[in-house]
């Protein structure tokens, strides 16, 4: 295992495109919260709730590099030299998520920290004071870093499902846009928030219906735990006895 | 010392049968040539043996052991396959250290197979500024980096120049006077006669000659000859 990490760990630190992503992230984060800092009324406890909820976003980002860290490799054809190196395919598919798992959280400690940081920066620069030191604020940080983990875990088990770069991110775009209107409107917009994309008003995107509130992320983190867990054990079970041609 | 054993190897594809009940083996010191035209089963024959496709029946073992089965199989076997592939974005000692690491392998051992396989030069770049001679260089670099005593190549030739060719040919060579196994599946006659110990002839799935090739004739026409008269019996 410490060699199969190793080389995982190689593997993403050798190509741009890691390095592309990880800005990514808090780029995305600091487009959305612009928005609420510019327009928003930062009086208004949801405002605050609202800006750190962007540190999900990035998830999209641990999202598709999960995709690439399974799907990429037979784009590129690097597949074969992982199986000849580890010809037992379940180990590598548990260091692939264990990996991209951490990944995420890299991803989610940047996001999180762009996301607090210019808040604070944002709300005294219009002279407010930001509510650094309510429980909510942690809460929705939190559940925003395990929303990237997820994601990053996700996308890992379903590129090794899918085995197609451009597949698995379509499919995985599409998902996230119909399943999060469909638990929009039946679970109610305080879980809805901690999802990607979320409506929000500073990004002028689908609103989702239902009154603001503050609640912990922990149930659409778990959620989405579940789904990275069920798309990962499905692709243990199918991709196991695969010829790799 | 180690060996390679087909033992009625049987694969189909769906209602495709890639190989059919074929049998033979490749010696240490020698370059035991798998020779046969397009579509002919060498390729998959030589995926059963590496592990990354699954026998229908029969079996493929190298020193008595599946692929699967041994213990950090990159420093046993050397792999280098039509659909090994290169990370585009990858400079080539990387590509190399990610291999060394997942062998456990020192990364002076990087720098000491991109040294024998003329690389040194390129091994800053990144893989898509290499030429298809090049990328068969790090292929053959990646498969050495183990210093492994079987080495098994995929029509290595293909797309090489003759200098490139030639090359190709002192390396296989030196490497199984060194006392390695080193299996290489071909369609070119040509290579044949100038780099096998022994050869085995496979036809639409099937054994058609197995042995020395002095036994079926060293010369180019003797060769041609022998081998279209081998694979037209259907």
């Amino acid at each position: 295992m410490p060699s199969m990490l190793r080389s995982e760990y190689r593997k993403i630190v050798t190509i741009r495109t890691s390095w592309v992503l990880l800005i990514t992230g808090p780029l995305l984060v600091v487009a959305g919260i612009s928005g609420v800092i510019l327009n928003g009324d930062l009086r208004d406890p949801v405002a605050a709730t609202s800006a750190l909820s962007h540190t999900g976003i990035a998830a999209l980002t641990s999202l598709i590099f999960g995709i690439l860290g399974t799907a990429g490799e037979y784009r590129h054809g690097t597949i074969t030299d992982t199986y000849l190196s580890f010809p037992r395919r379940e180990r590598v598919l548990t260091a692939k998520l264990t990996v991209y798992a951490l990944v995420g959280l890299v991803y989610g400690l940047a996001s999180a920290v762009t996301a607090l940081a210019m808040s604070l920066i944002g709300w005294s620069a219009r002279g407010y004071s930001f509510p650094v030191g309510k429980a909510s604020t942690w809460g929705i940080l939190g559940g925003g870093i395990l929303v990237n983990v997820a994601f990053a875990v996700l996308g890992a088990g379903l590129g090794a499902l899918v085995r197609n770069v451009v597949v698995a991110i379509t499919a995985a775009l599409a998902w996230i846009a119909v399943v999060e209107t469909i638990m929009g409107q039946l679970i109610g917009s305080s879980l809805s928030r901690w999802l990607p994309f979320a409506a929000s008003e500073s990004l002028d995107e689908v609103r989702l219906s239902g009154p603001g509130g503050v609640l912990p992320a922990w149930g659409g983190a778990t959620l989405l735990i579940v789904y990275a867990a069920l798309f990962a054990t499905a692709a243990y079970l199918v991709t196991l006895g695969r010829d790799v041609t | 010392m180690t060996d390679i054993q087909i033992r009625h190897l049987t694969k189909t594809f769906g209602s495709v049968k890639a190989v059919t009940d074929l049998s033979f083996g490749a010696e240490a010191g020698k370059v035991t040539v798998l020779l046969g035209p397009n579509g002919s089963g060498k390729t998959t024959t030589l995926r059963v043996l590496l592990g990354t496709v699954r026998a229908t029946a029969g079996d493929a073992l190298i020193g008595g052991q599946r692929y699967e089965d041994l213990s950090c199989p990159r420093r046993r076997v050397g792999a280098l396959l039509d659909s090994t592939g290169f990370h585009p974005g990858r400079r080539a000692r990387d590509h190399l250290r990610v291999l060394a690491a997942a062998a456990d392998v020192p990364d002076s051992r990087v720098d000491e197979v991109i040294g024998q396989m003329g690389l040194a030069d390129a091994a800053a770049r990144r893989v898509r500024t290499f030429s298809l001679g090049m990328r068969q260089r790090l292929g053959l670099a990646a498969a050495i980096l183990g210093e492994p005593e079987v080495l098994v190549l995929d029509e290595p030739a293909n797309g090489l120049d003759p200098v490139g060719i030639a090359w190709l040919r002192d390396q296989l060579r030196s490497l199984a006077t060194a006392g390695r196994t080193v299996v290489v599946a071909s369609h070119g006659l040509a290579e044949v006669a100038q780099l096998a110990d022994d050869v085995v002839i496979i036809s639409a799935g099937q054994l058609r000659f197995s042995g020395p090739l002095a036994e079926i004739g060293d010369t180019g026409s003797a060769l041609e000859s022998a081998f279209l008269k081998l694979i037209a019996t259907a």
